[in-house]
């Protein structure tokens, strides 16, 4: 027993283990999450959405209230609880094609009027409940099912830097963020920095997660690793991209 | 390249003299002081549109020439003069409206302002403008060219005690004044087929009410001509009662 | 709750798109979400000018796809919400409808049809029944009223309300551009002064007390494991959804006992059917009338005990026939034959109809 990590007291323990591949980075993130949730006792106020693709696993992982929608609807759905109910910490839980390709236009509206929810994407290079197929995140050069002799950004353009464009688009009271698997307690950090942003009422708060997916990546523990500690965050860098201004500032 | 250039100064030219007419009727405008020129603004349904265009009927009936009705309704452009325009050119009206069918898309791309609109003021004769409702109010006006050299112009808010919003003192003093600055306001309490003397008659008591608050006239009480035995020539409060013939009852709309 | 939109009964005048703003007043609806998009504009004009003096709250959203999860969203939170769309607004509306549908979520969407397909006419049309009916990737497990005058768009927006919610189906209002713009008198009441009941609305999520602790917590999923189990709680919908009919259904009949041809119409096109048979049954034709209410679920029942009996039944609609279709599964294994009077996109009037219905009559 000693050697079982410890669980997050908001974590279902009814429904562990969970349903996600072996080295999935799902885990990680719910885990941060669910720490985030606990350390700010907001458990009973939580109402959660999960997109679909592999963050709908999500949909029976926490003692919260949790609904699993559309793919790409998640945001909007969140949205509607949230204007409805405003007392609620509403999270929308995605994947990087949910957010940013599918769902993209809710993403974008919801930054830009400020909602206030939480929105968390994974991003993995790909759309791993499909089958490995080209995601916006997909790297140059990344072999997927569809970009099978790599991604020519010709023909495909460039990943999609998320939290830069969401920081781009939000004006004061939103936060941003870039974690990573690799570094759980910053992630948690960020996740918690932003459902602080929400529980104040600032404005959006918007984290995305660098995640691995060795299933669809065909990688071992030490490749997958690799790949996300190098490849990844070559691209995409971790760090706050926008913080509210501080109001003693 | 040089058909073009022919083409461009050919329109540069018909500008200029379209300008140059522009400012001669404008001139006559001003020397002109008889003419009038009215706007009627309300809520949809209020009755704006019927009011205006019995108005103007009227004025051809009584000689005045010409006399132009300008549908300025950028709401719904769709509903309103539309489909009279032709019965009314027969009449001896001048109607500024779009035509069917010459404007595609109507209502999806934005509303849309016939450019012979914007430049109405500057007709001869009597104008009679019907505004669409927006929350803009009479702010609407301020599109068409040269208002501020316009003193005739009358605004008139056209009021129906059947709408909600405007069944009450309180609710048509709130009213009136979003609208920004009027001359005068109407009571053309109706409700359709439904209508009946008691619902003008309690439409002239709120209207004139609402109107001492205001400190604004009442122009009259608007009635159709069906109930001619029922009202005098004036309604209880002692407002002008003027008869309508409903034209827009005649379209689905 | 801030003071009632309405206190007493009173006789009013104004377009359907006002009169389903102040429905949803009445109904105590709390939130609307909405899209822009003609001819149903004046409904959330209508609604975020009196929102604010009711208490109630308003999100314009990116788009349809967006207003109808928001939508979604708002009545999971245990809200009374609505929307209002029309034509490729609808069509973009189904997929969080199909939603509402698999989750039991009781959404109400008002839609005033235009002209179809595509951008079409902001007008008017009768072409978004199938869609209305049937869209979405399921079964047409929805309740849809098509209403024919103001003072319908009125009741049955209130009613929808309370339908929905009772139901658990998502629940559609179908009016049309016409209805939408046309100005006439109707009255405006309080439904509770008139002892209707108001829809009873609670959350399905984030209900009071701690999750896992003091209650279980609720987890809302649309995606399913196996067939078999997709397949159980589909025939458990459907169960609900057939026990509901009888309850639900709705129509309108006249001068059906003698009648030899009756025509059926629904929406608006009803009222030139109903002006058609007053004017030959004046004229000593045996023509009756029979107008659907509720399209889904379909009055059926009543169709079937009409159609034996007469000798011809004519269709009227504004569309290449979508009610027929309706009419056609209805009466299937009847033999009366059926006579098509489709206008897609046109308004249908009482004159043409008594001409047709006439030329039907063998003169």
């Amino acid at each position: 027993m000693a050697t079982v990590p410890k669980m997050p007291k908001s974590w279902r323990v009814e429904t562990k283990p969970h349903k996600f591949c072996p080295g999935c980075g799902h885990g990680l993130v719910l885990k941060a999450l669910g720490e985030a949730i606990d350390e700010l006792d907001i458990q009973d106020r939580v109402v959660f959405g999960c997109d679909i693709g592999c963050s709908l696993l999500a949909w029976d992982f926490f003692n919260v209230d949790i609904v699993q929608t559309h793919h790409g609807r998640t945001t909007p759905v969140m949205v509607g609880v949230k204007r409805a109910r405003p007392d609620r910490i509403c999270i929308a839980y995605m994947g990087d094609g949910g957010g940013y390709a599918i769902g993209a236009q809710h993403l974008v509206n919801a930054a830009t009027r400020n909602e206030k929810i939480t929105a968390i994407l994974v991003n993995n290079c790909n759309y791993g409940m499909t089958g490995g197929q080209m995601a916006p995140t997909t790297l140059p050069e990344m072999k997927t099912e569809t970009t099978p002799y790599g991604r020519d950004v010709e023909e495909t353009g460039y990943p999609t830097q998320g939290p830069e464009m969401v920081a781009a688009i939000t004006r004061e009271g939103a936060y941003t963020a870039r974690g990573t698997v690799a570094k759980v307690r910053q992630l948690k950090n960020y996740l918690k920095k932003a459902l602080q942003n929400q529980l104040e009422g600032k404005g959006f708060s918007f984290v995305e997660a660098l995640s691995g997916c060795p299933t669809n990546w065909s990688t071992n523990a030490k490749a997958t690793w690799a790949f996300l500690e190098e490849n990844m965050t070559k691209y995409f860098k971790v760090g706050e991209v926008k913080v509210p201004v501080k109001e003693e500032e | 390249m040089l058909r073009g250039r022919a083409f461009v100064y050919k329109r540069v030219f018909i500008r200029i003299k379209y300008d140059h007419l522009l400012i001669r009727e404008g001139l006559r405008i001003r020397e002109g002081q008889e003419r009038i020129v009215e706007a009627y603004v309300g809520e949809y349904a209020s009755g704006k549109s019927e009011v205006a265009l019995n108005r103007a009927l009227n004025l051809v009936q009584r000689g005045h020439q010409p006399v132009t009705l300008v549908d300025f309704d950028l709401v719904e452009p769709f509903y309103t003069l539309r489909p009279l325009q032709k019965e009314l050119l027969k009449q001896g009206l001048q109607v500024l409206t779009w035509e069917t069918g010459k404007v595609i898309g109507w209502g999806e791309t934005g509303t849309l302002l016939k450019p012979e609109v914007r430049w109405a003021l500057n007709r001869k004769g009597d104008v009679i403008i019907d505004v669409g409702y927006g929350v803009a109010g009479i702010g609407k006006l301020a599109l068409l060219a040269n208002i501020d050299e316009c003193p005739e112009l009358k605004v008139y808010v056209v009021l129906n005690m059947a709408r909600p919003l405007t069944a009450s003192v309180v609710g048509i003093v709130e009213y009136v004044q979003t609208l920004g600055t009027v001359q005068g306001v109407i009571n053309n309490s109706h409700c359709g087929d439904d209508t009946n003397i008691e619902l003008i008659q309690e439409g002239a008591k709120v209207v004139t009410q609402a109107a001492n608050i205001l400190g604004l006239p009442v122009i009259g009480t608007t009635v159709e001509q069906r109930f001619a035995e029922q009202i005098e020539e004036y309604d209880v409060m002692g407002n002008p009662v003027f008869f309508l013939e409903r034209q827009m009852n005649r379209y689905l709309w | 709750m801030a003071e009632k939109p309405i206190t007493d009964e009173k006789r009013v005048f104004m377009t359907g798109n006002e009169a389903v703003a102040w429905a949803a007043l009445a109904a105590e609806a709390e939130i609307m979400y909405g899209y822009p998009i003609t001819p149903q504009n004046e409904i959330m004009h209508y609604w975020t000018r009196l929102a604010p003096k009711y208490k109630r709250k308003f999100l314009q959203t990116e788009d349809e796809i967006s207003a109808g999860f928001t939508t979604c969203g708002g009545v999971l939170a245990g809200k009374r919400a609505f929307t209002a769309t029309a034509g490729p607004g609808n069509v973009l509306m189904q997929e969080a409808m199909s939603m509402a549908e698999m989750m039991r979520i009781p959404t109400v969407v008002v839609v005033q049809q235009r002209g179809g397909p595509s951008t079409a006419t902001v007008i008017y049309s009768q072409q978004e029944t199938t869609l209305t009916c049937f869209g979405g990737n399921g079964e047409g497990l929805r309740l849809v009223y098509s209403t024919s005058s103001h003072q319908e768009l009125f009741d049955y927006t209130i009613k929808a309300f309370y339908m929905a919610w009772k139901y658990r189906f998502p629940t559609f209002v179908l009016g049309d551009g016409y209805q939408a713009k046309m100005r006439e008198s109707l009255y405006l009441y309080n439904p509770i002064e008139k002892g209707m009941p108001l829809a009873e609305s609670y959350p399905f999520l984030g209900q009071e007390g701690r999750p896992g602790v003091e209650r279980e917590p609720s987890h809302l999923r649309n995606t399913y494991n196996t067939e078999e189990e997709l397949y159980q709680i589909i025939s458990g919908y459907v169960e609900d959804y057939e026990r509901m009919i009888p309850e639900v259904v709705e129509y309108q009949v006249s001068d059906l006992e003698d009648a030899e041809i009756v025509v059926i119409a629904h929406g608006i096109v009803s009222r030139a059917a109903r002006e058609a048979v007053k004017v030959l049954r004046q004229e000593g034709r045996k023509v009756g009338y029979f107008r659907p209410i509720t399209l889904r679920p379909f009055p059926t029942g009543k169709l079937r005990e009409i159609a034996p009996k007469a000798k011809k039944l004519v269709v009227a609609e504004s569309a290449q026939g979508q009610l027929f279709k309706l009419v056609q599964e209805a009466l299937y294994g009847e033999t009366v034959p059926l006579e098509p009077y489709f206008k897609p996109g046109l308004g249908i009037t009482g004159e043409e109809l008594v001409e047709f219905l006439q030329s039907n009559f063998g003169q």
